[in-house]
């Protein structure tokens, strides 16, 4: 494990002992955000900081799956939706305290992960990621319907907020300090699981699975774990979305999130966890301080994003090209022999 | 030891589309014995050895590895059960480091779960990989490029690199699928002394070859596919003296 990871550390230059870089990262995230954002004055400094931090698991869990992985996963925000309406039904329904839904919400999350998994696994590459895009849709359209049990389009109000055994201050402080540390647990076992030589297995999966099957890999089996993990992390991010936000409604949890989250993950890098953190912060961060400038902050964001592409196709700290993997994706469907290429395999 | 078969190949057929790229090949290797595998271009070698390593099923026949049948095997059971493979066309996993590379299949060799890394890096299966790793890397001298990322190795070092990835899986068959194919002649010697060694080790080869020389010097023994079909299987002596294997293959190409 150490040499599987210091070998590839090597690349950066200096490098910074990693208990030092984990002091300084829980530094900051638990003094210096909170003090300074609380020093600026304003609850929603507060919101935003947070979202950014539920963003950060999103891309984070995504990243496993479609970074480190190679499955290019289109559906991430149905997963998100799940843990978010698992929590606040829990909580309003069933008057679950947070140390209970947000267990549960990763729970619920990760197992419809792998109950889509265990079918679409089988599927060659890009015909998983139109998959993976129809189920996110069906997660929507199964929210908006479902009205007895979902409230549809009306979305469910009144989420209590975040407690701890009973304790319930509901200021945006709180909020915050709780979340980043249900964020930094849930970064610490991604880093953990990708770190090790379970992340090589998984590498191998995205390099080449045909080999990786040579092997010895059970690569079948090492696509639905990664894919329930990561649906779990995006079930545990929307059980803290619901909490902090109070008001959850189908149209949060559509193809277009998505799309942001897997954006995160391009423009931060494939396959780097620090490159998904990052990608996470500047997409949500961004927007928010080019408000003022209305609509054309659109077009700032999306210039970033197709020149990143462009000019960094590994992302900022990526260990795979984000047009490699789609080429592949699409050149699978394309070239060789057919009848093993295409649909089932 | 040369008596008892490791690897036995019953009657095995294989069509594609109707095409017979092996036709009712029956063959085996012995333990710790080295055997080439020789026919001109489309013999149907390659498929015999994606057939073996469990890539495609036979339409006919069947293959047994160590008294097993591998029917119905995926190829990760098959490797599990101990025969390593490398490819025609090098599959290295080129954004993965040196070390990582062959870590994949020291890794399959013990086995991982996500609780052993969710545990962290101390366990005992994680030294047990890296310590292989480590071996392994030693045996093909790659030991000092092991932070490399594979991408970035030369030509001859991936070949190494390939079936030092193949040999971390601990097996006890290693099929080579043109290991000298692009190498020059003092490559193509390194590495006819380097399976020579393994043999010694007790590893049993199967080796797919164009290079005669190759295959000639070292083999202990040599089948001949031609049209799918074997036409020969014997020492490398008698084969070269063969009339049938003169005819289709040696006074055409060479």
């Amino acid at each position: 494990m150490a040499s599987a990871v210091s070998a590839r550390k090597n690349v950066s230059g200096p490098t910074i002992p990693p208990a030092v870089l984990k002091a300084m990262l829980a530094i900051f995230l638990f003094i210096i955000v909170p003090v300074a954002l609380s020093w600026i004055g304003g609850g929603y400094l507060f919101q935003v900081a947070t979202t950014t931090l539920i963003f950060i698991i999103l891309a984070s869990s995504l990243n496993l799956v479609t970074g480190t992985a190679g499955l290019l996963s289109l559906g991430h925000a149905g997963f998100y939706g799940i843990g978010a309406y698992a929590a606040a039904l829990l909580s309003t329904r069933l008057g679950l305290s947070f140390l209970a839904t947000l267990p549960l919400a990763g729970v619920a999350a990760g197992a419809v992960g792998v109950l889509v998994a265990l079918p679409t696994m089988r599927l060659v590459s890009i015909y998983f990621a139109v998959a993976t895009l129809g189920i996110g849709e069906m997660i929507y359209v199964i929210l908006l319907n479902w009205t007895g049990f979902t409230h549809g389009p009306m979305g469910i109000r009144g989420i209590p907020p975040i407690d701890l055994l009973g304790w319930q201050p509901g200021t945006p402080l709180f909020d915050y300090l709780v979340v980043a540390a249900v964020t930094a647990l849930s970064l610490w076992a991604m880093s953990r699981l990708m770190h090790s030589y379970y992340g090589n297995a998984l590498r191998a999966v995205r390099e080449d699975d045909q080999c990786a099957d040579a092997m010895g890999l059970n690569v079948v089996r090492l696509k639905i774990e990664a894919f329930g993990v990561s649906c779990f992390f995006a079930g545990i991010a929307g059980a803290l979305f619901c909490h902090t936000a109070g008001f959850i409604s189908p149209d949060q949890f559509r193809f277009a999130e998505s799309i942001n989250i897997l954006a995160m993950v391009v423009v931060g890098g494939l396959g780097s966890l620090p490159g998904a953190v990052i990608g996470a912060a500047l997409l949500i961060i961004l927007p928010e301080a080019l408000r003022s400038f209305g609509d054309f902050r659109m077009i700032a964001i999306g210039s970033i994003m197709f020149l990143s592409i462009l000019l960094q196709p590994k992302g900022l700290l990526g260990e795979a090209s984000a047009l490699d993997l789609l080429r592949r994706q699409f050149g699978q469907g394309w070239s060789g022999n057919f009848a093993t290429r295409v649909g089932w395999r | 030891m040369m008596n008892e078969r490791l690897l036995e190949i019953r009657g095995v057929t294989h069509l594609f589309d109707g095409l017979t790229a092996v036709n009712s090949v029956t063959t085996h290797v012995a333990h710790n014995e080295l055997v080439g595998l020789i026919g001109p271009n489309g013999a149907g070698k390659t498929t015999l050895f994606n057939l073996i390593s469990g890539f495609i099923t036979p339409s006919e026949g069947e293959i047994r590895f160590a008294g097993r049948s591998l029917a119905g095997m995926k190829p990760h059971r098959i490797a599990r059960l101990g025969i390593g493979r490398t490819f025609q066309n090098l599959r290295i996993l080129p954004n993965m480091t040196v070390f990582d590379n062959v870590s994949i299949g020291a890794l399959a060799a013990f086995g991982h779960t996500p609780w052993q890394a969710l545990a962290g890096g101390g366990g005992t299966v994680s030294r047990r990989i890296s310590e292989l790793t480590r071996d392994v890397l030693d045996q093909v001298a790659l030991s000092d490029q092991a932070g490399v990322l594979a991408a970035n190795l030369s030509y001859g070092r991936r070949k190494y690199l390939e079936i030092a990835r193949a040999l971390a899986t601990r097996p006890k068959l290693l099929i080579l699928d043109e290991p000298a194919a692009g190498l020059n002649d003092t490559e193509t010697t390194e590495l006819a002394d380097f399976i020579v060694g393994l043999v010694s080790q007790g590893i049993t080869v199967l080796l797919v070859e164009h290079r005669m020389s190759l295959v000639m010097s070292i083999c202990h023994r040599v089948i001949v596919l031609a049209s799918g079909s074997k036409i020969a299987d014997a020492d490398p002596a008698t084969v070269q003296r063969d009339p049938v294997v003169l005819e289709s293959y040696l006074g055409t190409g060479e």
